[in-house]
């Protein structure tokens, strides 16, 4: 008997009883689909947590003094500034970047204190790097003629009920390690997504730090936007060639629990589908046990004529495999169109909207597949399968043909 | 030539003992049309079931065509029964998702029968049984007759040396059985083939031209017309 009689006779017994394989059709259809969406979430939650960081705060690479960026003292700034701005300038890899000067202080004001990081921007070059500008919520980004204006965040202004133009106080130590006083009144109040980064992050002009400090001059902090993410590791490497005294660091390095979180996410979904496909397996070899009872006459006749175990096992699995093999493309198909569907509208989540903010990401969230999971989905459901399939093959085989058949 | 020595079949041994088969020696020519009689519980099927290899008897031996059938185990004894029994069942045993047509070729599918011959093997036994213009029908379209009648087609499809039928008539209205038996015989006297049947039907005792008749495990008689 060839393979194909067997696939044969196999194909037309999982439609003797249609109900049956239709509700275990339909339920591997529902596990694979919750898996992908989940997936889908998964991935999309993190993708706008990592763009959201990029975007941000992080940018692709970020160029510091390596003193600097052990002791944050200011008089560390970034060695050779001219020589970077002239490689960063010529290479066609970098799309944009900003000179930041950073202060880690205290913001005070008659409320209390907290402790702060200050960049001191070019607000027209920052806007080519960060989109702090289009998170303003309140007041301006920028637009006043004075030198003495600070964004804050809104989880800060909350903390220290700061409002437009209450004034606040930033304090910090200067090169020479003596404490240092600034005054500055809010300009504008701005949500980034990331209640973690809105409270502990402010922005002031650039000329007003410089203009207090006459002794200070140079910046801490390089931020650098390319044409593709996946260039940092090129960019960062050409960069380090020329930089000794500088630490030159791509978004992964600075901001390793996200770049930690992107590896672990892969692992966890993998494994949470093997767990949502085991438990789909159980039905499948429940329904093929079941078929297996009802037909112990005719596995026993087959045994009786001569049908060899290993073919009456091949047959069984071919049963099994196919209630998987059909549910496949139809839970992949129902899958690929939602998650499409949802990659462009998205799901407003603005009911856990705190949650999300502290996680780092917004309230509407788009769904995202990469197309090789689609690929290693359809391989776990068919090696599922596959394991699935051995049981109720394993129990037809211990099947007595004098019993099953009764008489001869 | 079928030979069984000191053939004996005990269930439970060393407890409750019973002795389905209590040390029968019998010897089948070729080309017999013998029917094996006897009360419920006399031993009819397991004396055929391990005739068959179906069963492994306790002791003695099944020696058909100068093989011992009793040590062969595995896939050897499935080879076995493949290639020389053909088997009809009370119940028909025909496989549902296939027709009539398909269920014949099956078993010479499992042989290895090249398309050619399985296919005209395949529309001789279809005109030998009537069943011709019914070969595409599946099981469920057949009556229980016309069920039995591809079920020994089916049989007779491996070329097998000898048939064993279990109550082949027991399911079977009047007409159905006469119709069957007819074709039985007619197969029997044209092509040798050894039939033996386990059966109460008086129909089929009366039909046949060797009746063995079994208690308790036993032969107590072997009437040949």
């Amino acid at each position: 008997m060839n393979i194909l009689t067997l696939i044969k006779i196999s194909w037309r017994n999982v439609w003797r009883n249609k109900l049956r394989s239709f509700v275990v059709i339909i339920s591997v259809v529902f596990g694979l689909l919750g898996g992908i969406i989940i997936i889908a979430m998964s991935y999309g939650l993190n993708e706008e947590r990592m763009n959201n960081a990029v975007e941000t705060y992080l940018s692709h690479i970020q160029i510091h003094n390596k003193s600097f960026s052990e002791e944050y003292n200011i008089k560390y700034t970034i060695d050779n500034l001219e020589g970077i701005e002239n490689a960063i300038n010529n290479d066609i890899r970098v799309v944009s970047y900003s000179k930041r000067i950073i202060l880690n202080g205290m913001l005070s004001n008659s409320n209390g204190s907290y402790g702060i990081q200050v960049k001191g921007v070019d607000p027209i070059e920052e806007v080519k790097v960060t989109n702090t500008y289009e998170k303003i919520i309140e007041g301006e980004y920028f637009k006043s003629e004075k030198d003495n204006t600070i964004l804050v965040g809104k989880k800060l202004a909350d903390r220290l009920n700061l409002k437009l133009k209450s004034k606040v106080v930033i304090t910090f130590q200067d090169e020479n390690y003596e404490l240092t006083s600034l005054l500055y009144r809010v300009e504008g109040i701005f949500r980034s997504g990331n209640s973690r980064y809105d409270e502990a992050n402010v922005f002031v002009k650039n000329n007003s730090i410089t203009k207090n400090l006459p002794n200070f001059s140079g910046y801490h902090e390089i931020p650098i936007l390319l044409t593709d993410i996946e260039l940092r590791n090129q960019v960062k490497n050409d960069l380090v060639s020329k930089n000794s005294n500088n630490l030159i660091e791509g978004w992964d390095d600075i901001s390793k629990d996200l770049a930690y979180a992107n590896e672990m996410l892969a692992a966890v979904l993998y494994i949470f589908m093997m767990i949502i496909l085991s438990a789909l397996s159980f039905g499948i070899v429940n329904t093929m046990l079941m078929a297996i009872l009802e037909r112990r006459k005719e596995i026993g006749m087959l045994m009786s004529i001569g049908m060899s175990r290993f073919k009456i096992f091949l047959m069984i699995s071919f049963e099994t495999m196919f209630l998987s093999i059909v549910a496949l493309p139809i839970g992949l198909i129902l899958s690929y169109s939602i998650v499409e569907y949802y990659s462009v509208v998205g799901i407003d989540l603005s009911i856990v909207e705190a949650g999300l903010e502290n996680f780092g990401v917004g309230t509407r969230l788009y769904f995202k597949v990469p197309n090789q999971e689609y690929f290693i989905v359809a391989i776990m459901v068919f090696v599922i399968s596959i394991i699935s399939s051995i049981f109720p093959s394993v129990r037809a085989l211990k099947i007595n043909p004098v019993e099953a058949t009764k008489t001869i | 030539m079928i030979e069984t020595k000191n053939l004996s079949k005990i269930y439970n041994p060393g407890k409750f003992e019973v002795k389905a088969v209590n040390n029968i020696s019998a010897l089948f020519k070729e080309g017999e049309f013998t029917s094996v009689v006897g009360p419920s519980g006399s031993g009819k099927t397991t004396f055929l079931n391990c005739v068959g290899g179906l069963d492994q008897p306790t002791s003695g031996e099944v020696i058909i065509s100068g093989e011992n059938i009793t040590k062969l185990s595995g896939s050897k004894i499935i080879n076995y029964r493949l290639n020389n029994i053909g088997f009809v069942f009370q119940a028909y045993n025909l496989i549902p998702v296939l027709s009539a047509k398909e269920n014949i070729e099956m078993i010479m599918l499992l042989q290895g029968v090249d398309e050619n011959n399985r296919i005209s093997r395949t529309n001789e036994l279809l005109n030998q049984v009537g069943l011709y213009e019914m070969r595409n029908r599946r099981p469920s379209q057949l009556s229980g007759g016309q069920q039995q009648r591809v079920a020994v087609a089916r049989a007779l499809a491996s070329k097998p040396k000898f048939i064993l039928a279990d109550e082949p008539t027991a399911n079977l209205d009047s007409k159905s059985t006469s119709n069957l038996l007819d074709i039985m015989s007619q197969l029997n006297e044209a092509e040798n083939i050894t039939f033996i049947f386990s059966t109460h039907d008086q129909r089929v005792i009366d039909r046949a031209r060797r009746v063995v008749t079994l208690e308790d495990g036993k032969i107590v008689n072997d009437n040949k017309k």
